[in-house]
């Protein structure tokens, strides 16, 4: 049998999934600070049929080998974290990170996850939480009397009350992570730390390394239509090249096939 | 007679292989780095006597080499995607040995350290590139000759190294990495070789070039495929007339 089938076929299974990758890119390209995934593919290991170095003639040594690969395989989907732009919400509760680092969201069961979705909300006791009502972390209540809410740079949560009396109720923390790529997905724009991302470290907006916080606004997503659009088309044709050197295998069988009719 | 199908099943050996090694090439038309395999006939050489060379009529044996021609670059927009323009390679530190490579699709571990998708250390000048836990992966920059920096601070600086003309006695090692297997020849320091930051360095392969390659080689096959079976016929037809 033909191995031209197989590595076809790996070629394939991976120009399909890099249209899964696109279109779930494509299908965020309003979500807020959704980042971009890219796939990362590696070749396949190699079938070596002639060593380099083979003699052909005593004293002659054939200058190169003769391996044949047989395809190719996904390395990884890679987040980029690259920036996205920036929009103008004039909500005092959104808020953009300029720059590096997650805001921390604790979960129902204690967990600690990671986002980029900038906006916040007030539940019910006054807490700020994100548009899914997770609290973020640390905890910061807003008392019930305050009149205006403001988040400066630092992350520093500002009200003033009814008395006009101004006052700072909580920090926002950020995090950041050795690699960042190596976060999971958990939907619901949130990350969750792994093995391969490392140990988050917390600190405070503007401070080493730690992006700055930017109220009234919101960080759309990084993905851009056209490069998405581009990269569709050529896993399109890629796919379509590989389907078509299997059915070119297909007719090489065929007519070895025929030899065996007279 | 039996020279004949001798000759015609050697070419088709050859052309198999030769359309295996289109399909891989067409499989890695996405993968960051890859360097096509380009293919090229030649006749086997026998030495009958000493001190003469003669072909053997009609076989022939593929030589496949590395087409190590620069693949375009792409831009990606993230901090450790580092594309190589020019002759030469990264360095990745395995227990079995140096492995190179011409994709730059780094991370860093949890120790900071740069590593490739496979978790193997990338080789600085001076050992192990460690990117700082107070700086973070937006603030790393790396200049055009491979030196990085965290946050305006030297860090280390990337090994490439060049092989020169023993570039075709790498052999693939898969996951986007090549091994020297002969231990006397060793790496230069590349020269003419510049790196980029947030790009990548796309595949080599040219789907038309491929595709026109794996008409050619359908149509060889073809061609000998119809020569053997014409030389089947004119074999029956004297045994018939002998017989007859």
């Amino acid at each position: 049998m033909l191995r031209a089938f197989s590595t076809s076929a790996t070629g394939m299974a991976a120009q399909q999934l890099m249209v899964d990758t696109i279109a779930n890119n494509l299908a965020n390209i309003n979500t807020t600070g959704f980042k971009r995934s890219q796939v990362a593919f590696q070749d396949l290991l190699y079938i070596t049929l002639t060593e380099p170095g083979t003699e052909v003639v005593s004293g002659t040594n054939t200058p190169t080998g003769l391996e044949i690969g047989s395809g190719v395989q996904t390395a990884a989907t890679v987040k980029v974290f690259s920036n996205g732009e920036l929009e103008n919400t004039n909500k005092p509760l959104d808020i953009a990170i300029l720059g590096e680092g997650f805001l921390q969201v604790s979960m129902p069961n204690g967990d600690i996850r990671y986002t980029r979705d900038g906006s916040l909300q007030l539940n019910a006791n006054g807490e700020l939480v994100t548009i899914t009502g997770y609290p973020i972390e640390p905890a910061i209540s807003v008392p019930i009397d305050a009149t205006s809410i403001d988040i400066g740079k630092d992350g520093g949560v500002n009200i003033t009350d009814a008395a006009g009396t101004q006052s700072v109720v909580g920090t926002i923390q950020l995090a950041r992570f050795p690699n960042p790529s190596g976060l999971s997905s958990e939907g619901g724009n949130l990350l969750a730390e792994t093995l391969a991302s490392g140990t988050a470290t917390t600190g405070t907006a503007g401070e080493s390394g730690f992006g700055t916080i930017q109220s009234g606004f919101l960080e759309k997503s990084n993905v851009q239509m056209i490069t998405e659009l581009v990269n569709l088309i050529t896993a399109q044709r890629a796919y379509e090249t590989n389907s078509r050197a299997i059915r070119a295998g297909d007719e090489m069988l065929r007519q070895a096939n025929q030899i065996a009719r007279f | 007679m039996s020279e004949l199908t001798d000759q015609v099943s050697s070419s088709i050996d050859a052309l198999t292989k030769e359309f295996e090694i289109i399909a891989h090439n067409l499989a890695n038309v996405s993968t960051a780095g890859f360097k096509r395999r380009s293919n090229a006939f030649s006749q086997y050489i026998e030495t009958p006597e000493a001190g003469t060379e003669t072909y053997l009529p009609g076989s022939i044996e593929l030589n496949s080499v590395f087409d190590f021609s620069q693949g375009n670059i792409v831009e990606t927009g993230r901090s450790l995607d580092i594309a190589l323009y020019g002759k030469g390679f990264f360095v990745i530190e395995t227990p079995t040995g140096p492995l190179y490579r011409r994709n730059g699709m780094f991370y860093t571990n949890q120790n900071g350290q740069i590593m490739d998708s496979q978790g193997r250390i990338v080789a600085g000048e001076a050992g192990p590139i460690t990117i700082p836990s107070d700086v973070g992966i937006e603030q790393v920059s790396v200049s055009s000759d491979g030196s990085i920096s965290a946050d305006g601070i030297p860090i280390g600086k990337f090994r490439l190294v060049d092989f020169g003309d023993n570039e075709d006695k790498l052999v693939p090692n898969g996951e986007n990495c090549y091994a020297m297997p002969d231990e006397n020849i060793q790496p230069a320091v590349a020269e003419n070789i510049v790196v980029k930051q947030g790009y990548q360095e796309a595949s080599n392969v040219k789907i038309i070039d491929e595709l026109v390659d794996m008409i050619m080689v359908s149509r060889l096959y073809e061609a000998n495929m119809k020569f053997f079976t014409a030389s089947m016929e004119v074999a029956n037809t004297i045994i018939s007339a002998i017989m007859a």
